[in-house]
């Protein structure tokens, strides 16, 4: 019980309390909800891999999206996380492909470009087939950081290198708008 | 009478944390109250009046209120954005080799408001010239002084001697300058040449605006960078993080500005 309360503590956003009330919700599960459980965290660690083109998480490699030929091969879309990419696929307008990055540069937290997938990118980028990335990485400081190490590093003469645009979120308020995100926009206006 | 529940404070903020499903744990350094670690409820939701206000290296004007365990940021707004030095990827990570300092140096409930100018002064110096390390080496030099743990420049720290202008050594475990007949067993002493000596005296007595625009050759400007950064990581008694992909940028020869 104490093993299990202290593995279930290690996971994020996981206090003690709420470790020892899942604990105690576990143990009070019919066993083969428990076990269904216990399987399912055995099954992803053995059976998840990374995409052997865009490093995503998947059960086969390479992955569904890189595997399907109705995909636009030509431009690649580079993301923080593998949840980035459920994003973007949940807006059914991009029909190219992905590079996951698992994570930004942060030096203060010690991570560096060794520490992501950007061999990886600038691997794939080699290839003609390649014409766009867009870096759709968060528009965090780090995220912004992460961008401009990729655009300064991407070796390919001629590849168009854009980034999503920068503005307002829907709902949002220009009251309550910081002045980066109001200039850029404003530099993205576009007519009605 | 109580304390009041809220407060006002200008803020530079350090770096953050995702917090729970939405929130941010921001570590910022305050003018009035030093360190201040605090709760942005809902600011990772990209319609939050907080989003855009809590990035790294942004000077912020805050209210706040006093949680339970944590204070809780109830309204941010932007004085200050560095919107210049954020387009630069050497002069962000030099920011935020200057947040990790303070971050390390900074304590809770301490307010040093000579460290909070310095930051703004400094951040300000590296949006001028991203390229030169000397407001990096004005920081470094000025945060030991602000910490109180300002080293010996004029006088032996062993026989209390006033230094000659010559090649002298230097040791942070004894607090400064030794001149060469003194030689107590320290495993941090190092040599230090006249010129880094003058160089550093010339921080001591400088503004940041004029001390910014001295020019040094590379081995001048590596020793002064050995020798100050060593000294502040013997104080903080910890790695510097951010100090590997510094030198990485640095040894780059690659065009920093991205346009």
């Amino acid at each position: 019980m104490a093993r299990l309360v202290q593995e279930l503590n290690r996971l994020p956003g996981i206090g003690p309390k709420s470790a020892q009330r899942l604990a105690y919700y576990i143990i009070r599960l019919p066993d083969d909800d428990a076990y269904a459980l216990a399987d399912a965290v055995t099954s992803v660690k053995q059976n998840i891999v990374f995409c052997e083109e865009c490093q995503n998480l998947t059960d086969a490699s390479p992955c569904q999206v890189c595997s399907d030929p109705r995909r636009d091969q030509t431009i690649v879309c580079v993301v923080e996380d593998p949840l980035d990419v459920l994003a973007m696929e949940r807006t059914r307008t991009f029909r190219g492909l992905y590079h996951v990055l698992h994570g930004v540069i942060s030096p203060i937290n010690g991570i560096g470009p060794d520490q992501l997938k950007l061999k990886e990118l600038f691997k794939r980028l080699e290839r003609p087939e390649v014409v766009e990335m867009v870096v759709a990485t968060n528009p965090t400081l780090e995220g912004e950081a992460t961008a401009m190490y990729i655009h300064r590093h991407q070796g390919r003469e001629g590849l168009k290198v854009t980034h999503l645009a920068r503005g307002l979120p829907v709902g949002g308020s220009l009251e309550y708008s910081d002045e980066t995100t109001l200039t850029r926009a404003f530099q993205g206006r576009q007519e009605i | 009478m109580a304390p009041p529940r809220t407060y006002r404070c200008e803020a530079i903020i350090l770096g953050y944390t995702p917090l729970g499903e939405a929130d941010l744990l921001v570590t910022m350094y305050t003018r009035d109250q030093g360190k201040v670690i605090a709760v942005g409820k809902g600011a990772r939701r990209s319609t939050s009046k907080l989003v855009g206000h809590l990035e790294p290296l942004t000077m912020v004007r805050m209210s706040m209120a006093h949680g339970r365990s944590m204070d809780i940021i109830s309204q941010a707004e932007v004085v200050q954005s560095f919107s210049v030095l954020k387009e630069d990827l050497l002069a962000i990570t030099k920011g935020l080799y200057l947040a990790e300092l303070v971050d390390g140096f900074g304590a809770e409930e301490s307010p040093n408001p000579e460290l909070f100018r310095l930051m703004i002064d400094t951040l300000r110096a590296v949006e001028d010239n991203s390229r030169s390390d000397m407001p990096l080496r004005f920081f470094e030099f000025h945060l030991l002084q602000v910490s109180g743990l300002m080293p010996e420049l004029y006088h032996c720290v062993e026989c209390r001697e006033e230094l000659e202008p010559d090649a002298h050594r230097f040791s942070p475990n004894v607090g400064g300058t030794l001149c060469l007949d003194c030689s107590p067993d320290d495993a941090h002493l190092r040599p230090l040449s006249l010129r880094a000596l003058k160089v550093l005296r010339l921080l001591d007595r400088s503004e940041i605006s004029k001390a910014c625009k001295l020019s040094v050759n590379e081995s001048l400007a590596d020793e002064l960078r050995s020798l100050l950064s060593t000294t502040v990581g013997y104080w903080l008694d910890k790695e510097i993080r951010s100090n590997s992909f510094l030198d990485r940028l640095n040894n780059e020869s690659l065009p920093g500005v991205y346009t």
